[in-house]
């Protein structure tokens, strides 16, 4: 099926709770190709122009249309909008896959090293889900967490981000040089209205972690009239602190006798080094 | 990219085209210049036909069950729900396999060098993703079904995946679980140097993962043999032995050569040919199988994963004194050609180097891992990192410059291997090390503040330039071409004019390694005919033999030259007769026959009207000899030399590499095709880069972990450094045809050794362990 509007899409999916929607088909395909996936029907989206552009709402709001494309969210003027979800599009992979992957099914394919995920969710955004007649609002975390999932015949539609006039940063680590998952990343947002300091941490667990407790703690240490500067010791601690909330000590432990073993396991060592050193630098740009 | 200026000063009659007058820049000619390959446009353009577009009327699509454990006793195959699936035409297992010697069914066990592995398993899988049964359908969803349904009981058995606990470990086959033991003795054991570096080595799995997956056609034939469409390198090889594990005469078999996507090892491993070739032969209709990008990781031979122990003696000036080493290949699970890559190992364990007292025990052993085979310079490979490695720890004790060390040590022609083997053939390896320490150095950031700089991590990613420390490492390898070890190294060739035009006949595979236009050049060269097609490739010519271990360019080019010669002399001789002269007055230049006085000048074109000429020849280098049991022995035909310099910036924080420069020097003997000897360079470079950083097959428990493209991380153009060729040795190798030697293998050999080096010298931590992971690249 391919809708042409979005209240067409709304009704096929009503009619149809079985199919599938797909907009840029990176993960989608990759699993039907291999036999993984066999959805009972496919409702394209590709043909909903509302749905891959974006809208201001009370001038503080940006509502992002589900359809929106890396390669779209990478371009100047969205960047300068919400520059750490432009920072994570423009690594998402490689051109191919940036053209046509979208911002709605990296939310909807919910990989662990989904880009655009820890940055949503530092942003705390929310999701409009629609059902015919009838929308709802879940922020994206819930959505992530299962805590409030996706219902059948519900299409996401819509996402909104809060425009927080501040810096903004995503650092992913990947082991090399071209486009690749992540092994960690890191997203710190600062909000200046509120005093506030926000971080998610993905790739390392199956949701983006928010470590709640180093946010607080770090907005106290910056002057937020001034010129925002933090001491140097102050954000490698904060990159530890981070670290240590978001990697536990069991991390990748081999089976429970590992876990009930005296402190972290090496893979737990080495990734908290990689997750603080991201979000040390993440922050350290942040407040340049 | 820098070419180096003998290049240039090619005979210039070579370059010229006949007929590219008006200005035109004329057609690339003959040897020494660089035409455009044949199939490159067609590739570039989508239209180059794979074996995977392959069709025939009423076809049935093959699909192959394997084993989800990496050691298990099979007890039972059941395959009666799977022949009761609507649409299903066949389902075949061991059973279906002719009978062993002993009258049982043994899957038809085969090999290149010893026959141990199983078409189909027989009783026991050995390794993670053997085939154990295959299915012909209707609909390749049907045959893919079907297979899932054929239900397979199994007792599961230990799997041995730790090579070390092979020797020690109960046979996992009948014929045991050494491959091979090959020691080697040579000097003085009790010598010892002033200064002793020790160290120990890894080398991980790496996987040829050819961009198109396995896929092939078989036809059945009226006459009960069977034709096969593959994307074969070695037609003849691949032939005979389906033949054999099928029961049937070579004859009956006829392999068809489609093109080939690209291989950097064997193509096509035997268990598909034979299986699809079953498949056809018992459903009398032509079956097509296309495997998965999962399946191809599973079924075609790998790098051989290396343990090795080194122990380097010197004198205080650094030179060699006693090499000692205990190098381990984990073969897997088949003896494929382990024992091959084990003679280089063995035989090139000091590397290009002079050393008096060499000690060394090598080992190739089975296991439950993957089966391990051929892939560029196989066994050179792996002591090449770890010999390198020790020169670069040698240096630091002694407080030498990385060159200077390998200079003092530096093997020349006339120098003896420890094989006891002379170097006879040209080692410039001293100018090589020269020319790449000569060349000038990428520039620094604050040398060119205004660049964009790609920082480790790639662009847009988390690099800090204060934590980027740049590194420069140097490495000298070499490997051998052609068959070792007493192997009978022949191709043969056909070379046929018929008006203007030339055709080659020789079942050479072009497997992207060029062959197809280097033989058009040839016959250029000779001949002075512009239009030279080559003829595809199948089984029914004369015996070229494998495209492996860079033998081509010599036997079969040798082949060709020389039935190209006797067309010439057909040619010529009449005309010689005419003029009261002999052959060897008459030259063919310029698209020209003249004669040594200028008195005639008769367009070749002119002198072949009319005529049909054609010739057959065969090349077969001199003989070799095997390594005896004190590893000694004149094993190789010849050696090819290299030496790179290799410059990184490591992210010392996160522990990311990039490779931001590689500089070669390599011994070509002649560059008969200099752009295609750069594009070989930079896919070696590319490849070594992709094994010293990113390549890594895994395995846990025998059980293949990553066989995806998405899970095997392959290099991409950001991951891939500028390649700068500093020169291009042109030592003429005097046995060799036109005295060029393979171009291949030796920069897949050399730069994951030197991309090692740099990293060692950016961070000061060992680096014994290829792909370097970022944990071992963390110094800060």
């Amino acid at each position: 099926m391919l809708p042409a509007s979005l209240d067409e899409a709304v009704e096929a999916l009503a009619a149809t709770p079985a199919a599938v929607p797909v907009a840029g088909a990176t993960d989608l395909m990759e699993a039907v190709n291999a036999g993984r996936l066999r959805p009972a029907a496919l409702i394209g989206l590709g043909r909903i122009t509302e749905l891959r552009g974006w809208r201001y709402e009370d001038g503080g709001t940006a509502v992002l249309g589900a359809g929106l494309t890396h390669a779209r969210m990478d371009r100047p003027d969205f960047a300068a909008l919400i520059p750490a979800l432009a920072d994570a599009a423009r690594t998402a992979g490689p051109p191919q896959v940036r053209n046509v992957g979208t911002l709605g099914g990296n939310i909807a394919t919910a990989a662990p090293a989904g880009d655009t995920l820890p940055v949503l969710a530092a942003l705390e955004a929310t999701a409009t889900l629609a059902r015919p007649g009838a929308t709802r609002e879940v922020p994206v975390s819930h959505l992530l967490t299962g805590l409030d999932p996706l219902r059948p015949g519900e299409l996401l539609t819509w996402v909104r981000v809060p425009l927080l006039h501040a810096p903004q940063v995503f650092l992913k680590a990947t082991g090399r040089s071209g486009p690749a998952r992540a092994t960690a990343s890191v997203a710190v947002v600062l909000d200046p209205a509120r005093r506030a300091v926000r971080c998610a941490v993905g790739a390392v667990a199956p949701v983006p972690l928010r470590p709640l407790e180093a946010e607080t703690w770090v907005a106290s240490c910056i002057d937020w009239d001034g010129s925002r500067e933090i001491d140097p010791a102050a954000t490698a601690a904060f990159g530890e602190y981070v670290a240590a909330a978001c990697v536990p000590d069991s991390y990748a432990a081999e089976g429970p006798w590992e876990a009930v073993t005296e402190g972290p396991t090496a893979a737990a060592v080495r990734l908290r080094r990689t997750v603080s050193v991201l979000a040390r630098r993440a922050l350290g740009r942040a407040l340049k | 990219m820098t070419s180096p200026s003998d290049i240039a000063a090619m005979p210039p009659a070579d370059n010229a085209r006949p007929d590219g007058g008006d200005g035109e820049q004329p057609e690339p000619f003959g040897l020494g210049s660089s035409p455009l390959r044949t199939d490159a446009l067609p590739k570039a353009l989508g239209i180059y036909p794979y074996a995977s577009d392959l069709w025939a009327e009423g076809l049935l699509w093959g699909a192959v069950l394997r084993a989800p454990h990496p050691h298990a006793r099979i007890l039972s195959v059941d395959t009666s729900a799977a022949l009761a699936l609507p649409g299903v035409r066949a389902v075949v297992t061991a059973d279906d396999l002719p009978a062993g010697p002993d009258g049982g069914h043994d899957g038809a066990p085969h090999g290149p060098v010893v026959a141990d592995r199983p078409i189909l398993a027989a009783g026991v899988v050995r390794h993670h993703g053997e085939p154990v049964a295959a299915v012909a359908a209707e609909h390749p969803d049907t045959a893919r079904l079907a297979a899932a349904l054929i239900v397979v009981e199994y007792e599961l058995l230990e799997p041995v995946t730790d090579p070390e606990q092979s020797f020690t470990a109960p046979p996992l086959h009948p014929d045991g679980n050494l491959f091979r033991h090959l020691p080697l003795r040579t000097g003085d054991p009790e010598a010892v140097g002033e200064v002793v570096v020790e160290g120990l080595y890894q080398v991980g799995r790496q996987d040829p993962a050819p961009l198109g997956a396995e896929a092939g056609l078989a036809v059945p034939r009226p006459d009960g043999g069977v034709e096969l469409h593959l994307s074969s390198t070695d037609p003849h090889g691949d032939r005979d032995r389906t033949a054999a594990c099928l029961g049937l005469e070579p004859d009956r078999v006829r392999l068809v050569v489609t093109g080939v996507p690209g291989a950097t090892a064997d193509r096509e491993d035997l268990s598909f040919q034979v299986t699809l070739a079953l498949l056809a032969l018992r459903t009398g209709r032509p079956v097509k199988m296309t495997l998965t990008r999962e399946e191809s990781f599973h079924t075609h031979t790998t790098r051989h994963p290396a343990l090795l122990r080194y122990r380097h003696h010197a004198d205080a000036e650094g030179r060699l004194v006693k090499v000692e080493a205990q190098i381990l290949l984990d073969g897997g699970a088949y003896a494929d050609v382990s024992a091959e890559a084990l003679a280089a190992a063995t035989a090139f364990s000091v590397g290009p180097y002079v050393c008096p007292n060499v000690f060394v025990d090598a080992w190739a052993v089975r296991t439950n891992n993957p089966p391990a085979g051929r892939m560029r310079g196989e066994g050179a490979l792996q002591t090449c990192f770890a010999y390198e490695s020790q020169l670069d720890q040698l240096a630091v004790r002694l407080g030498l410059d990385p060159v200077e060390i390998r200079r003092r040590n530096a093997l020349a022609t006339g120098d003896s291997m420890p094989t006891g083997q002379a170097v006879t053939c040209p080692a410039p390896v001293t100018a090589l090390l020269d020319a790449v320490a000569s060349e000038p150095l990428p520039a620094l950031p604050v040398d060119d503040p205004d660049a964009d700089w790609l920082l480790p991590g790639g662009p847009g990613g988390a690099g800090d330039p204060a934590s980027v420390r740049r590194g420069i490492g140097y490495a000298v390898g070499m490997v051998h071409m052609l068959g070792a070890e007493g192997e009978d190294e022949v191709s043969t060739a056909t070379v046929r004019v018929s008006g203007d035009h030339a055709t080659v006949i020789c079942a050479a595979v072009d497997s992207g390694q060029g062959f197809a236009t280097l033989a058009r050049q040839i016959v250029q060269s000779v001949l002075g005919v512009s239009e030279v097609y080559i003829a595809p490739v199948d089984s029914d010519q004369s015996i070229a033999g494998p495209s492996a271990r860079g033998r081509h360019t010599w036997v079969s080019g040798g082949a060709v030259e020389r039935a190209a010669l006797m067309v010439r002399h057909q040619l010529l001789q009449p005309i010689a007769a005419n003029f009261g002269m002999s052959v060897e007055l008459l030259s063919i230049a310029d698209g020209k026959i003249t004669s040594y006085d200028g008195v005639l000048g008769m367009p070749v074109g002119e002198a072949l009207e009319g005529k049909e000429l054609w010739a057959t020849a065969q090349c077969r280098p001199h003989p070799t000899e095997p390594l005896d049991e004190a590893g000694q022995g004149d094993a190789f035909v010849s050696i090819a030399f290299c030496a790179m310099r290799a410059v990184v910036d490591v992210d010392i924080e996160l522990g990311a590499v990039r490779v931001v420069d590689v500089t070669v020097a390599q011994d070509v003997g002649r560059a008969l095709n200099p752009r295609q000897i750069e594009d070989r360079i930079e896919a070696g470079v590319a490849q070594g880069v992709g094994l010293a950083l990113l390549e890594d097959l895994r395995t846990e428990g025998g059980l293949l972990v990553n066989p995806s493209l998405t899970g095997y991380r392959l290099p991409t153009a950001l991951d891939t450094p500028e390649v700068r060729i500093a020169a291009l040795l042109e030592e003429r190798d005097v046995v060799a045809t036109f005295g060029a030697k393979a171009v291949s293998a030796a920069p897949a050999v050399v730069a994951p050794a030197a991309v090692a080096a740099a990293v060692r010298a950016a961070t000061g931590l060992p680096v014994g362990r290829l792909p370097i992971r970022a944990e071992d690249a963390v110094s800060a």
